[in-house]
């Protein structure tokens, strides 16, 4: 039984479907990733998934049931444009936040102190939001999000905005959470972090569903076209090698676009005949690459 | 239920210790303080100069040729007022009398003029100040009433009793229908008090009261919302928290707040009132506290209450629909427009409570807190009347709290220009609300 399952889940608004049969499921400690441009249906499929508004079919199961006012105290949220009260101490508005979940107050300001340690900035405590960076607030909304140690972690966009530190800081904590067994929906436009943390993805594309599956099956499914040749001399002749489709010189080699996984040997063979080779690399697709062709494909 | 109580406290606890909360409680306390000891202060500042000794303002009168009036007055003033006594003085003369009211001695002097073609002789009051106070005008004018008379129908053989009957203005009595075809014993409970000066004040303190707690809770609650949509915390906050309970509990955490501010303001008007100084001026306004009718009270807070209820779920509805700050002064333009017609409309309507104006707006439910409130106070409403708006205002309440609710559900999640009606009715539908 996974812990969070949507099955076939349609959202249609007066004039537009807004997410069109969409199944997804995301195990206990998993990190699953909800990727699509602007408008692709994230956040609707996301407000669902949080009992804000009904699907118009399909359903949402949680835990082998479907949704219920309890579910609140288990699921957590950090939207994408975050926010807090910006006049209320850090303190206040959180405890305040984590009993709305069910918490008692001494156990919310325990957790509380416990993450704001956890980013090293306990200081915060008696903070107001507003005397906060914009990278700090939104650590606060992470604080917010995570405080009441939900099993459904719902997070959009949860690294935009922060600076390189802090993105691994709070990568670290994802991790973290996902170990201890939280289940993550999670929604990003940058592939690098998906690539890093998730095992499952869906890619949303107006609307519908274009790309799903495990990160390693999904790949596998994308032939690897690049090809990275590193020589110490020129190579002559990498035209002609039948499912070259593009050849492009670089620094210190080339790179060259194959159209058949056979190809590859060939320029090897070709290279090493003519000069030194100091690099090949048959080059997996990256996600950006999956993604851009994935959404591509379905506006032509 | 739980949750709601969270919610309220929260609203309240953060309100309750903003600054503008506490100094604007501060200011009204300190406009109450004034107001309760303006009569005193009046009555110290009008007294010091003649009266440092606090007995009673002495006035001179000339005897002159009218000794006849003039005894008589001297007479009857004392008992019309203890405030004025009057010194005898046996002719006119003008600069011992000037001196007199220079040094003090007397405030003013009355002469006698005789007048052509008139039987009574014309009164002249002569002081500093060209000025006569109003209060010894109408103690002169009663107290010289009967000398007048008698001096007019001098000719005619009246008896002193014909005379005094005369005198005596027509007494105009008045009895309720209502009183003798249901017997309502309540509404006869009702009017007994309404004739106490001290219920004008208590009904205008309630109006007044109702207007602006009103008005400043309803603007915090939509500004409230509106601050909570714009910072994006609602997201948050309607996944963590029913919109029923949060919309409830924002609007009992407020009404909370706003009852504090009344008893605040209540308890300093009680401690001021029971200054010693105080007591002694209300007793001489003939203001009796205990003269209050407990029904109206009691009343005055049920329809507070309900009637607090029905425009606050607006204001919270209102509130969510707006996305900024900045748009919710012109959303909230209509709630504000009604308010202030039940201010006015009570207001106006204090010298005529049983007027039919009175009669069906104390059955709209956005009129009757303040209209009931008038027309048991000063006017005569009966019983059944009453507990008919009351159950029509509650009716209200569920209503507009159950379309509040629906439009907040729906206005919290939309963002961008302020929704119209038609919208707003196209995603309650299409959020299933």
């Amino acid at each position: 039984m996974q812990r969070l399952q949507l099955e076939d889940v349609v959202k249609i608004y007066a004039d537009k479907t807004a997410v069109n049969q969409i199944s997804l499921g995301v195990d206990e400690g998993e990190i699953y990733g909800l990727l699509g441009a602007n408008g692709a249906g994230k956040t609707t499929t996301m407000r669902m998934v949080l009992g804000l508004i009904y699907p118009d079919e399909g359903k949402i199961i949680y835990n082998g049931k479907p949704y219920s006012k309890e579910l609140r105290q288990i699921m957590g949220y950090l939207p994408e444009e975050r926010g807090l009260y910006p006049k209320v101490k850090v303190s206040d508005q959180i405890s305040y936040l984590a009993q709305l979940r069910g918490m008692s107050a001494k156990d919310a300001d325990k957790s509380l102190r416990y993450w704001l340690e956890r980013f090293e900035v306990p200081e915060y405590y008696n903070k107001k939001i507003e005397e906060l960076s914009k990278g700090n607030q939104q650590k606060m909304g992470f604080i917010a999000a995570v405080v009441h140690r939900p099993q459904i972690l719902i997070l959009d966009e949860a690294f935009s905005g922060l600076d390189p530190v802090n993105v691994e800081l709070l990568k670290s904590t994802v991790k973290e959470l996902r170990d201890s067994g939280t289940s993550i929906l999670f929604s990003t436009h940058r592939m690098e972090h998906v690539e890093e943390l998730c095992k499952n993805i869906t890619i949303l594309h107006r609307s519908n569903t274009v790309v799903q599956g495990s990160l390693k099956e999904i790949k596998s499914r994308y032939p690897r076209e690049d090809v990275t040749l590193g020589t110490s001399g020129e190579v002559n002749g990498l035209e002609q090698i039948a499912g070259v489709s593009k050849v492009d010189r670089l620094e210190d080699g080339y790179l060259i676009r194959i159209e058949a996984a056979s190809a590859a040997q060939q320029i090897l063979q070709l290279a090493m005949a003519q000069s030194t080779v100091h690099r090949f690399e048959v080059k997996e697709p990256t996600l950006n690459q999956i993604f851009i062709k994935a959404v591509g494909e379905s506006n032509e | 239920m739980n949750n709601m109580w969270t919610v309220i406290r929260f609203t309240f606890m953060n309100k309750v210790r903003t600054k503008s909360f506490v100094v604007s409680t501060l200011i009204f306390a300190l406009l109450i303080t004034i107001g309760i000891n303006i009569p005193f202060l009046i009555q110290l500042f009008s007294g010091d100069s003649n009266d440092a000794d606090g007995g009673p303002v002495r006035i001179g009168l000339v005897y002159g040729e009218q000794t006849e009036i003039a005894e008589e007055l001297n007479s009857t003033l004392g008992n019309i007022t203890p405030d004025y006594e009057l010194v005898k003085y046996e002719a006119l003369d003008e600069n011992a009398l000037n001196q007199d009211v220079a040094e003090g001695v007397i405030d003013g002097y009355l002469r006698f003029e005789a007048q052509e073609g008139s039987s009574f002789p014309a009164v002249i009051y002569s002081s500093e100040e060209e000025y006569i106070e109003p209060q010894l005008q109408a103690a002169l004018q009663a107290a010289l009433q009967g000398p007048k008379t008698r001096s007019v129908v001098n000719d005619l053989t009246l008896t002193d009793e014909q005379i005094n009957e005369i005198n005596t203005p027509v007494q105009i009595s008045t009895n309720s229908v209502a009183d003798q075809t249901d017997g309502g014993s309540e509404a006869d409970g009702l009017m007994k008090a309404a004739d106490e000066p001290i219920n004008f004040i208590i009904v205008y303190a309630l109006v007044i009261l109702f207007f602006v707690t009103l008005m400043s809770t309803g603007n915090m609650i939509a500004s409230e919302v509106t601050t909570e949509k714009s910072s994006r915390i609602m997201e948050i906050l309607i996944t963590s928290v029913s919109p029923l309970s949060q919309m409830f509990g924002k609007v009992i955490g407020m009404f909370l707040l706003g009852l504090t501010q009344i008893a605040s303001f209540v308890i300093v008007a009680v401690i001021n009132l029971m200054l010693p100084h105080n007591v002694d001026t209300m007793a001489k306004l003939d203001l009796d506290f205990s003269a209050v009718d407990p029904m109206l009270l009691i009343f005055g807070l049920l329809f507070y209450i309900f009637g607090y209820f029905l425009y606050a779920v607006l204001f919270a509805a209102v509130g969510s629909i707006v996305s900024r700050t900045e748009d919710l002064g012109q959303a909230i333009m209509p709630i504000t427009m009604l308010s202030l017609a039940a201010f006015y409309i009570a207001i106006f309507s204090l010298g005529a409570p049983n007027s039919t104006l009175m009669k069906v707006s104390s059955f709209i439910p956005f009129f009757s807190p303040t209209s009931v409130i008038v027309r048991m106070g000063l006017g005569n409403a009966p019983m059944w009347e009453i507990l008919v708006s009351l159950g029509i205002l509650l009716v209200a309440i569920l209503v507009f709290g159950w379309l509040s609710a629906k439009i907040y559900r729906t206005g919290v999640l939309m963002y961008g220009k302020r929704p119209s009606f038609k919208e707003l009715r196209k995603a309650m539908k299409a959020y299933k609300i």
